[in-house]
């Protein structure tokens, strides 16, 4: 799962760069980086986290 | 009528001399060569006179056998005078530079008696010797390698009279586009880079790298082992830090998206918003979510408990520690204050002090009106929640930007505290994940938007002429270089960290035992208490303070 959420935020990176090479227009690349932003967030604060609130010290 | 003719005749005689000036003159090109224009004749103060009456008025030192010269028996030339002036610049941009720095490296006072004040007593000495030690820890780690994989390829810095030696980066080739990585001159400071200009460069970037690791001391304190914390530190100054700092001030490939995609001037973050606060952020959340909230934050269903802190005059007072460092901080970030658009250190300084004013102001009504009291550690994190936020668009953005910035980051970080607490449940003892993560980003964004193109230094920035726009002066592409600044810093580094600190807790594991943090670590990892004289003893949390009551009713909701 954590393998996951961190291959998550780093595609979401990744997606972001790509949105320059896609496109070259600006409208494009701002939509293409926020995809990627929101990729990345999910990676982190929504996959990565959600691991540990699973185990979290005052579940048990 | 004869006092006319008299005037006229004068006048008519003055304009024949300068006539007879302008052909005996030099030719231009004649007067460039300097080192030959010997000036004769400049009468100087006698030294006698000086060493039998001293000069009370100040009006005697500081003249023309103050110049060095090239040649004594030659005499002063002109030459001399510009090679003296050339110092001068570079000296006034020395101790500019060398002086925030100063104040940067006090700041540290600040962040340990905001975070001690922010946790309770019994991990006083744990707290207060985890931001002792990012100074120690920190520089050796950058001194080491740090600095050069940061700043080893940097472009010459004028402002500093070149910096020379630091001409080393590690560039690859992909997709038909050149990517600088890291740089690869300067380890332990060895070699060509035993240089002044290059020491002035690293204390600077120093003391901003360790403002980088004392940032996550806080949102880790209170369960955190010593040992784990010194190996996540050095990890943090020598790779982690430096790798984002080379990309966006080391001319790394952020830097270059201006010259490389035509996206505005690249990624540019005056100060670091995000080179420092977003990275100190991140990597804050990145430990945090792994050693788990503290005993007591959270309740079996999941609600939060309010965990005061043991001292808001410590919060209060070092959040105004802060604020007076960040005057090195944004208008340090010139790099100096003669030449070069250097001047406009007057408008940085302001848009700083405008930001944190209106980002405190913000956050205190914020509280306020939710939550019915004027929270006194909201409003300290409002302050520094507008400091954040500006420090990177500091030095593009004009002061009623900086006030609508600053006062944003006063909302951002009181929400940001809110989500972490009850939606994500990473437990943040101090509030810096919203203070530093939530906001640096918020001000790495905001150049994208607020940069009104009317800053000069020195014609360019990241090698692109002209001024740094964002979008509502006109520059769409600007804001492009923000948001993939912003994907590197949530995508890179906070993976980066996240999978370094996983290692350490392998190897060393990152929280102490439920039975040390109970007792409190000052004992158990520290071997003293803070308090020795005083008797420790739990408060209620319900309402013993202001600060507890808001807390309190904003945390239940």
């Amino acid at each position: 799962m954590r393998l996951i959420g961190i291959l998550c935020a780093l595609g979401g990176w990744a997606l972001s760069v790509a949105g320059l090479f896609i496109t070259s227009s600006n409208n494009g690349r701002i939509l293409i980086a926020c995809a990627g932003i929101a990729v990345s967030l999910y990676g982190s604060l929504g996959v990565l986290n959600g691991y540990y609130l699973e185990r979290a010290i005052w579940k048990k | 009528m004869k006092w006319q003719q008299k005037k006229a005749g004068l006048l008519l005689a003055v304009l024949g001399l300068i006539g007879l000036w302008g052909i005996a003159a030099p030719s231009k090109a004649e007067a460039l060569d300097a080192s030959e224009t010997v000036l004769s004749g400049i009468s100087t103060p006698a030294t006698d006179e000086i060493a039998a009456k001293g000069d009370p008025g100040a009006e005697k030192y500081g003249n023309a056998s103050d110049i060095a010269m090239a040649d004594a028996k030659k005499g002063l030339t002109l030459a001399d005078i510009a090679n003296q002036v050339g110092q001068n610049k570079v000296g006034i941009n020395f101790t500019w530079t060398l002086i925030c720095g100063f104040l940067v490296m006090f700041m540290q006072a600040g962040f340990a008696l905001v975070e001690t004040g922010l946790i309770r007593a019994k991990n006083a000495n744990h707290t207060m010797m985890m931001n002792f030690m990012v100074y120690g820890l920190g520089l050796f780690a950058y001194w080491v390698c740090g600095f050069a994989i940061q700043m080893g390829g940097c472009a010459p810095i004028a402002n500093l009279g070149g910096s020379f030696p630091l001409n080393s980066e590690h560039v690859v080739n992909f997709l038909g586009k050149p990517w600088a990585l890291w740089g690869t001159k300067g380890f332990f400071l060895s070699g060509a880079t035993y240089d002044v200009s290059v020491m002035v460069l690293f204390l600077f970037q120093m003391v901003f790298m360790d403002t980088t690791t004392t940032i996550v001391t806080g949102s880790c304190a209170e369960r955190w082992k010593y040992s784990a914390f010194a190996v996540s530190t050095i990890f943090l100054g020598a790779l982690i830090y430096p790798l984002f700092g080379n990309w966006a001030w080391g001319c790394g490939w952020l830097s270059q998206l201006g010259v490389n995609f035509g996206l505005g001037h690249g990624y540019a973050d005056f100060a670091g918003s995000g080179v420092v606060h977003s990275v100190g952020g991140l990597t804050a959340m990145a430990v945090a979510m792994q050693i788990g909230p503290r005993i007591g934050k959270y309740n079996r269903d999941g609600s939060p408990n309010v965990i005061p802190g043991h001292d808001l005059t410590y919060v209060l007072l070092g959040c105004f520690i802060l604020a007076f460092g960040w005057f090195g901080f944004n208008p340090g970030s010139t790099l100096g204050a003669s030449g070069n658009g250097c001047l406009r250190i007057g408008s940085v300084a302001v848009n700083t002090m405008l930001a944190g004013c209106t980002g405190s102001f913000a956050a205190l009504l914020y509280m306020w009106i939710r939550y019915g009291k004027p929270d006194a550690s909201m409003a300290g994190n409002g302050l520094l929640a507008g400091l954040v936020a500006i420090t990177a668009p500091s030095g593009f953005v004009n002061t009623l930007s900086a006030a609508i910035i600053g006062w944003v980051a006063g909302i951002l970080v009181c929400l940001g505290v809110e989500y972490f607490d009850r939606v994500a449940k990473i437990d943040d003892p101090v509030g810096a994940m919203s203070v530093h993560g939530v906001n640096g980003l918020w001000g790495v964004l905001s150049v994208g938007l607020f940069a009104d193109g009317r800053s000069n230094y020195g014609g360019s920035w990241n090698g692109v002429a002209g001024s740094v726009t964002g979008l509502f002066y006109g520059d769409a592409g600007q804001l492009v270089a923000q948001l993939v600044g912003i994907a590197t810093l949530v995508g890179i580094i906070f993976s980066l960290s996240f999978i370094f600190n996983w290692l350490v807790d392998i190897v060393v594991g990152q929280r102490v035992s439920a039975k040390v943090e109970l007792a409190g670590l000052d004992i158990p990892e520290m071997g003293a208490l803070c308090y020795p004289d005083f008797q420790l003893k739990a408060a209620d949390y319900s309402g013993g303070s202001v600060s507890g009551a808001a807390a309190s009713s904003a945390l239940k909701g």
